[in-house]
């Protein structure tokens, strides 16, 4: 029976292809093999993101006058809706978490290297995506706090030169943060950047089995073959312990600390005080809260704002600028990296002062 | 390998406990899934409303409430008497409205009818509409769920 319905559906899509590669496939062991399980991480916590993204969607109103009470009612009313909201907030923040670490360890690995970078750039492509998702998710409860937090993040790129005003009017879909912004956020969130995150997800992905696991650098050079274990069903259950730990402490967590839900936003009240971005932005809000207001003769804000876009432009085009063979060091590269996560520590803690 | 006096041997059974400690793991995460997607809902087990809203009504002539979520119907028959009905049809969740002329109630969905009292005559509906308990204290009425006799 299920040998029947294999080869019919075989017949149709050619699924051996798909099975033999997978059964095939094969994971390095040694010790930095710890780092391969990140990626999957994030997909767990995507994945949770999309349930219960879907679930919220079926009560949460994306309008001005009825945001804040729908999601006071998800969290209230409906059966478990606060677990549920909850799970989606915290989970956002595990996935983010996880992105970050993903991110570094190739950075340090050097992965990215020949022949690996458009990997390594639709990843910064889905960093960035993982981030606009945050952002826009960030204003739908519309309390005091997110409406603030986006007043300030929609306004930060007005200091680019030239498409500045017009970027934030885009945003915004205004002059102000209204109405319409929590609209838009809306649609971006869930329409716009989950079709974008897919396609490039299924680049990047294509892009990791096509090349193989990446080798860590003292492995690379050497003759003598690193061991390897079966993808499946080794790896996957080896995978599955770590997706259940981590399953484990999101729910604990989230159970134990629900995201708060403050008075509706009100467009015309002073901002309250102590308004902060999520915890991933931190850093970025503090570069710009210690730019003096002038540097030379243009503002502290504008460079602030150009150094920002140059170090992420920078951070995209890496595998172009350290093009060396797999398997030299690169030491520079590595040390801007551990300076990077010392600098975005600092910053963070300093802005919770 | 099969012990032998074991009824399974010792892999069946740790595919069972696994096996069934994963189901249990998944069905405790599909539980909360599935009664957050239902919304709470409960039909009111009574309306109050001011009797001066109806008062002006004329005999053989219905005005609307909200009975909920649903239409509900108050009717004042030729003798001032009032009534009150769940003014939804029983075939397929059209809301009715009430020919005066013709003294039926019609569901313009299926081509449902209903006598005064809310019997069904014609068409597909399968059952009267649902009737509801209504009490006139001094200045409210108020309409209640229905009992087994019913109304006044």
């Amino acid at each position: 029976m299920r040998k029947g319905i294999q080869s019919w559906l075989d017949e149709r899509f050619g699924l051996t292809g798909i099975t033999d590669f997978l059964t095939k496939k094969t994971v390095p062991i040694h010790k930095h093999t710890i780092w391969y399980y990140t990626g999957s991480a994030i997909l767990l916590f995507f994945a949770i993101q999309v349930i219960t993204g879907f679930m919220l969607v079926l009560y949460y109103k994306p309008t001005l006058e009825m945001a804040n009470a729908s999601v006071a009612r998800i969290m209230t009313d409906i059966p478990l809706g606060w677990i549920i909201r909850s799970v989606h907030s915290w989970s956002a923040s595990f996935m983010i978490a996880f992105v970050f670490v993903h991110l570094l360890s190739i950075w340090i690995a050097k992965s990215y290297r020949r022949p690996r970078e458009l990997t390594w750039m639709s990843g910064v492509l889905l960093l960035v995506i993982s981030l606009l998702f945050g952002f826009t998710g960030y204003l739908l409860p519309w309390d005091d706090l997110s409406f603030s937090a986006t007043k300030v993040g929609t306004d930060i790129p007005r200091a680019i030169p030239v498409v500045g005003a017009w970027v934030t009017n885009l945003l915004r879909g205004g002059e102000d943060v209204t109405g319409d912004t929590l609209t838009r956020f809306f649609g971006i969130h869930v329409c716009m950047l989950p079709v974008f995150l897919f396609i490039l997800l299924a680049i990047h992905i294509y892009l990791v089995q096509k090349q193989g696991m990446s080798l860590p650098l003292e492995a690379e050079g050497k003759q003598e073959k690193v061991k390897e274990i079966p993808f499946w069903p080794n790896f996957v259950f080896r995978e599955m312990i770590v997706w259940l730990l981590l399953v484990g402490i999101l729910f604990s967590i989230a159970i134990f600390f629900p995201p708060s839900l403050e008075k509706a936003a009100d467009v015309m009240a002073p901002a309250p005080e102590g308004i902060k971005p999520e915890w991933y932005f931190l850093f970025l809000f503090q570069t710009l809260k210690i730019f003096p207001a002038h540097v030379l003769f243009i503002s502290g804000e504008m460079l602030a704002v150009l150094l920002m876009i140059f170090a992420g432009v920078l951070f995209f085009f890496l595998p172009f600028f350290d093009n060396r063979p797999t398997g030299t060091k690169g030491k520079i590269i590595t040390l801007l990296a551990y300076v990077f996560i010392l600098y975005a520590l600092i910053m963070s803690v300093w802005s919770l002062l | 390998m099969k012990l032998k006096h074991s009824l399974f041997s010792r892999r069946q059974f740790l595919n069972g406990i696994i096996g069934g400690w994963l189901g249990a793991f998944l069905a405790s995460l599909v539980y909360p899934v599935v009664k957050f997607i239902f919304p709470p809902y409960q039909e009111p087990d009574e309306v109050i409303l001011p009797f001066s809203d109806f008062k002006d009504m004329r005999p053989n002539s219905v005005r609307s409430f909200a009975w909920g979520s649903k239409l509900g119907l108050v009717k004042k028959n030729d003798d001032d008497m009032y009534f009150a009905f769940v003014g939804v049809c029983t075939h397929l969740d059209c809301n009715v409205a009430y020919l005066n002329e013709q003294r039926k109630f019609f569901c313009a969905c299926h081509d449902g009818w209903y006598d005064e009292n809310g019997i069904n005559i014609g068409g597909p509906p399968p059952k009267p509409l649902r009737r509801l308990t209504l009490i006139i204290v001094q200045e409210e009425l108020i309409i209640q769920k229905e009992s087994p006799e019913g109304n006044s």
